[in-house]
């Protein structure tokens, strides 16, 4: 084989994996970039009205409500789980008994769609009916339970707990994975040093378990942002956008209110938020790589 | 080396994909201008030879509900059993998917030839969008412009053209159980301040008063559709839907402080928010809700001895000097402008307008035919009610989300839940409504 056809082959094969994401993925994002430039109800021609969509959404309460919420959801996604799952596989990374049914069980939640999660859960919520409300009236801690899904203060948090209950398992998984790799002398040798418990946890297996932590991280933020299914089938961003995120605000825009140029130009906010996230993330791997 | 290769390869893909995006809205408007009569002559002789002669018509409809898809699916066969030379591919989508996909349906190169739809508004933004055929000949043939009562005829008619047919109507009242205000003595209140005192009446004896379910927003709109109705007249409601007069008229404002009354009183079921409509049916089922504000599809949705121990009434009068206006949403039919096969299509539409389809919704769903060829002494005693109600009423609207656009509708409906959540903030909400109303009807 000729040097210049080696070098041709791999990039032959490129060639339909790549026309296909050119086709799906690249041309629609650029397509939903021009698509924010117009003015669109999806029926007459796109009309090009320039930024106007932009200076619009920055000037609307929906759109401030919704990313704040959505950060909102960001901060307690990259602490919560991840201290829950951390703990979790810690725990679970003993020979305890039964220790294979908590696995699954923890895990659990992860196989259910999340539009199922949501309705389980909305009917847990239910204030009258539900399990939570009627648990916390039967044993006297309130005469009525909270609208968990109808008080605007609480609502938002009410489905991040749903979200929180998917996460964990999966990020235990992922970390019980971790420990798995990291070499027992490591441990046992600390251990003979005379480090204590908490001194090797934090000053061996934690940094261990750094490339996980990093990959979960990442995974709970693009989790965070994209958050979608369990606020539609739960509120729908009600009551009064209390707890609307900016997925689920492009989704009414664009299919309710028929304003797709709209939704298009809340789409790219959102893919320029998860963007400089993943360039940052992006950025990290290339350092560590360099330094090796 | 490598590096230098994935940077020519992530070059390539980029300038690939300008290329590509450029292209694309070119190539969107390319496929519009594309006669679809064109590809019609392609399709039908295909068609014609694999199924000898037979005609297709596909019918997309949004009667998702068990009562009402079993109905929609009976007349399909039996149109197919009158005319065995036509085929009718029927598709049911769920209410709300429709609404969203309906602008889809209609722009796709094969749009569906039969569409269920709303009268009014919703269905004039189509017409205005060239996206509905004329069907004054049907009009015509079908004899319908006899039949078919006067307002339903300019309710279908634009510019002396008919595109659209109204098949079925339902009212809307205060749905209560008789036994409830029979133990308690309670009189149909028939001005405000009786039915505040029935509210009263009910909440000291332990019932909840207004049953409603706030989740998908619409059961609240109608209790501002009512109130502005009442307080402010059916002229200045209308007035308002098509965006002529301004949410911060303090005659808007008006209608919050009587709503707020309800609110302040507990008259409502606590935590409205988080049932939808039909969930917040259970206590009213329970009897522990004695009224519900409501459309006669509530019927659809009651078991058989809860819908024997059931009446309504006309939502009390504010100001008796205002004209009286009523909620009544017409749904229909019309068949969209691409249709491919628009002879077939219309045959399946003179079928869906005739006496016999009306008498037959009529008699299984207890809808109000729009015919008025269809025997009237068949109805229900809460038909006829129900007819009688809308007959007293010198001024129909459809309904605030029909009424008005889409946009305008979602931004009221969520200052609506805002104010029941907080009723101090109605100002800022006002104002807000008013700066939305501006910017959307200035659009357009």
């Amino acid at each position: 084989m000729s040097r210049t056809k080696r070098d041709i082959i791999p990039y032959l094969f490129l060639v339909i994996p790549v026309l296909i994401y050119i086709i799906w993925v690249i041309a629609p994002m650029f397509y939903t970039f021009y698509l924010s430039l117009t003015n669109w109800n999806g029926l007459t021609t796109p009309e090009f009205i320039g930024f106007k969509n932009y200076t619009k959404l920055f000037n609307d309460k929906v759109f401030y409500i919704s990313l704040i919420n959505n950060l909102k959801w960001l901060g307690v996604f990259i602490t919560v789980p991840v201290a829950l799952g951390l703990g979790l596989a810690m725990m679970l990374n003993t020979a305890i008994p039964g220790e294979k049914f908590f696995k699954m069980t923890f895990y659990m939640p992860m196989v259910l769609a999340m539009v199922v999660s949501g309705l389980i859960w909305g009917w847990m919520y239910h204030p009258k009916g539900g399990l939570i409300n009627t648990v916390i009236v039967s044993a006297g801690v309130m005469a009525k339970g909270p609208g968990w899904l109808s008080d605007r203060d609480i609502v938002l948090w009410s489905i991040i707990i749903v979200a929180i209950w998917r996460q964990v398992g999966y990020v235990m998984v992922l970390y019980l994975a971790g420990l798995k790799s990291i070499n027992p002398q490591l441990l046992e040798a600390a251990t003979v040093d005379g480090a204590n418990r908490w001194q090797v946890f934090w000053g061996i297996i934690l940094p261990l378990l750094t490339p996980v932590t990093v990959i979960v991280l990442v995974i709970s933020v693009i989790d965070s942002l994209r958050a979608f299914d369990l606020v539609s089938v739960m509120t729908r961003g009600g009551p009064a956008n209390a707890s609307s995120v900016l997925a689920n605000f492009m989704y009414i825009e664009s299919f309710n209110n028929y304003k797709m140029g709209y939704g298009a130009a809340i789409a790219v906010i959102l893919f320029l938020i998860s963007l400089s996230f993943i360039a940052l993330y992006l950025w990290r791997v290339m350092q560590d790589e360099m330094e090796y | 080396m490598n590096l230098k290769k994935m940077q020519i390869v992530f070059g390539l893909v980029l300038v690939l994909s300008l290329i590509l995006s450029a292209c694309t809205p070119e190539t969107v408007t390319v496929v519009e201008e594309v006669e679809v009569p064109v590809e019609v002559e392609v399709e039908v002789p295909v068609e014609k030879e694999v199924f000898v002669e037979k005609q297709t018509v596909i019918y997309n409809s949004m009667n998702g509900d068990p009562d009402p898809r079993a109905a929609d699916e009976e007349i399909v066969k039996r149109f197919m059993e009158a005319n065995p030379d036509t085929e009718v591919i029927h598709s049911i989508v769920a209410h709300e998917d429709f609404k969203t996909a309906i602008r889809a349906y209609l722009t796709a190169s094969t749009p569906p030839d039969v569409l269920t739809w709303f009268a009014g508004n919703r269905a004039r933004f189509f017409i205005d969008n060239d996206q509905i055929m004329d069907i004054s000949d049907v009009w015509e043939s079908e004899g319908w412009n006899e039949s078919y009562p006067k307002g339903f005829q300019a309710m279908s008619t634009v510019d002396g053209a008919q595109y659209f047919l109204p098949t079925s109507w339902y009212w809307w009242a205060v749905y209560y159980r008789v036994s409830v205000f029979e133990e308690l003595g309670l009189e149909v209140p028939e001005t405000w301040d009786e039915f505040l005192a029935v509210n009263e009446t009910l909440k000291e004896n332990g019932y909840t008063p207004i049953a409603i379910g706030t989740k998908y927003r619409w059961t609240a709109a109608a209790w501002f559709d009512y109130l502005n109705m009442r307080i402010n007249g059916p002229q200045f409601h209308i007035d308002l839907m098509l965006g002529k007069e301004s949410y911060d008229d303090p005659r808007v404002a008006e209608v919050f402080k009587y709503w707020r009354v309800l609110l302040d009183n507990g008259y409502f079921l606590e935590d409205a928010a988080a049932y939808s409509w039909s969930e917040a049916l259970e206590p009213f089922i329970a009897g522990e809700a004695a009224m519900y504000l409501m459309g006669d599809f509530i019927r659809d949705s009651l078991p058989d001895e809860v819908e024997a121990d059931l009446d309504f009434f006309r939502f009390p009068i504010i100001d008796p000097s205002m004209p009286i206006g009523e909620d009544a949403p017409t749904d229909g039919y019309f068949l969209s402008a691409n249709a491919a096969n628009p002879e077939a299509a219309k045959a399946f539409l003179a079928y869906l307008g005739s006496v016999e389809v009306q008498t037959y919704n009529a008699e299984t769903l207890g809808r109000l035919p729009t015919n008025s060829g269809v025997d009237r002494s068949l109805f229900t005693e809460s038909q006829q009610k129900g007819m009688e109600l809308i007959d007293g009423a010198d001024f129909v609207a459809q309904f605030y989300d029909r009424d008005t656009t889409p946009e305008m509708a979602d931004e009221g409906m969520n200052a609506f839940m805002a104010f029941w959540d907080d009723p101090d903030s109605i100002e800022t909400l006002l104002a807000d409504l008013e700066a939305a109303r501006q910017e959307i009807f200035l659009e357009e």
